[in-house]
């Protein structure tokens, strides 16, 4: 294991409703012997609501530079922050004119692109590597475990780290630590509708209200999922969606970190299972 | 209804691929593998990326821009994925909007959509602050999309009040989040979007 010390990107949701996921990951990357250092001064990326690409390319280019004065690989847990620093990165080794303009704007901007952008999950799976993850598993999670990659975590492949169709890092993940991975494919990359949360609800309520009923029918104990927009709207919108359409759904959604956390021994209340909406306790009776 | 020959602006097209993110759109060949793909359509079955990308192609800008269809696409990806031209049809789609976005500032069209006003919002805390504000986006948002702010007030209340209770009775919203994160140095965001800023 080559990656012993990361520059974190923890993303704008990380002190609010995805409070979790920031907890979890640093708890995991400690147990995985890896150190996080948040990049100093960090600003948003952009998320999906800013459209402009060289707009976006400039906001993380800033990002991207203070993590290379370090010299470490900058990685977030946000599928989102994940896609803006990385395309952000493509681009600017790819469009020297681009890069020229963005880095004139201020000496913060000066990013020679000599890191990578990264996914914790895709560090979790192809860099620590599930063999080196087996050694430290302590408990046996037996759950059905429906997993949730959402749009930006294979696509576009590009940029993405795994298969854009049939992505399969969690699925790993699930099995390695006693889990059963429900039949999901059809649903596991399908939106759910995140971006329209605000402006078009009952869209974004009818997509993700097909991902939790696929889950549902599968049998599955939980969802598992690595982007707090996601999990924004199969957690904490889940009473609100059960509310619209009269359905009982009560499914727990986990970050992956805090189910893989749990398999690893961490203690529930440091893996932030206590924050999740849709209650955890099941879950957290099964773990053995 | 019959497309109005003399109404279509043949340079349309043009200030697409002018555009950061449209600068693939004369590749389609109008295939539809974006439209059958696409997860909006499925619920929504009159949303067709390939019909908005074959109007813009056709010059029907007005019609384009003033469609409540741009507004609705998610940019998930699986059309650029998928594209068989490499049209990257989500970034397109953002294209068009963004050009929509500036004509109707510029009084020339009028857009439905609450859309431009919730993207707006979120720039402006990012401006200000350098990350995001929920509440300032929430409040900045609702206030001009209902146009007032008691009237904006109550849609927020009527909305979001069980989800804030939710998120407070579980420590994700205390009174942390109701102020701003403000990062360090914000001139250097704020430089980014003075020069970058279309």
């Amino acid at each position: 294991m080559a990656v012993t010390k990361l520059a974190y990107y923890p993303g704008c949701p990380s002190g609010t409703h995805a409070i979790e996921q920031d907890i979890s990951t640093k708890a995991l990357f400690e147990k995985l012997g890896i150190e996080l250092v948040e990049v100093e001064d960090w600003n948003c990326c952009g998320a999906v609501e800013i459209e402009d690409p060289h707009l976006v390319y400039a906001l993380n280019a800033r990002n991207l530079a203070i993590a290379e004065k370090d010299n470490l690989d900058i990685a977030t847990p946000c599928s989102i922050c994940f896609y803006n620093l990385e395309r952000t990165n493509r681009a600017l080794r790819e469009d020297k004119d681009l890069s020229a303009k963005i880095r004139g704007i201020d000496p913060a901007l000066d990013y020679k692109g000599t890191i990578r952008a990264r996914h914790t999950l895709d560090v979790i799976v192809n860099e620590v590597g599930l063999d080196e993850i087996s050694k430290k598993v302590v408990k046996k999670v037996p759950l059905k475990v429906a997993p949730y990659y959402g749009c930006y975590i294979g696509r576009p492949s590009e940029i993405g780290f795994d298969d854009p169709d049939n992505p399969d890092s969690m699925d790993r993940l699930i099995e390695l630590i006693g889990g059963e991975v429900v039949p999901f494919s059809q649903m596991k990359t399908k939106c759910c509708g995140g971006p329209l949360m605000m402006t078009k609800g009952d869209l974004a309520f009818e997509m993700t209200k097909k991902i939790l009923e696929a889950a549902k029918a599968k049998g599955a104990d939980c969802i598992v999922t690595a982007c707090p927009l996601c999990h924004m709207l199969l957690d904490a919108k889940q009473p609100d969606i059960e509310e619209k359409y009269s359905i009982k759904i009560e499914m727990p959604v986990l970050y992956i970190s805090q189910l893989l956390g749990l398999a690893l021994g961490i203690d529930p209340k440091k893996l932030g299972l206590d924050k999740n909406i849709v209650s955890t306790k099941e879950i957290e009776r099964k773990v053995i | 209804m019959a497309i109005k020959t003399w109404e279509l602006d043949p340079k349309f097209k043009y200030e697409i691929a002018a555009t950061p993110g449209g600068e693939e759109i004369m590749k389609c060949f109008q295939c539809s593998t974006c439209t059958i793909g696409c997860p909006v359509t499925e619920i929504v079955p009159s949303y067709n990326p390939r019909r908005i990308i074959q109007m813009s192609l056709l010059g029907m800008k007005k019609e384009v821009l003033e469609s409540d269809e741009i507004w609705l696409c998610a940019i998930c990806q699986t059309c650029s994925e998928r594209c068989p031209q490499d049209v990257k049809i989500s970034d397109l789609m953002g294209a068009i909007r963004r050009i929509a976005e500036k004509e109707a500032e510029e009084g020339k069209i009028e857009v439905k959509s609450v859309r431009p006003i919730f993207d707006k919002a979120f720039a402006n805390q990012l401006r200000k602050y350098g990350r995001l504000y929920e509440m300032g986006l929430s409040l900045e948002y609702y206030r001009k999309a209902h146009k007032g702010l008691i009237s904006g007030l109550m849609a927020m209340q009527k909305d979001y009040s069980k989800l804030g209770m939710r998120l407070f009775k579980h420590g994700k919203m205390g009174p942390r989040s109701m102020l701003p994160e403000k990062i360090k140095r914000t001139d250097e965001v704020k430089k980014i979007f003075e020069k970058m800023g279309e």
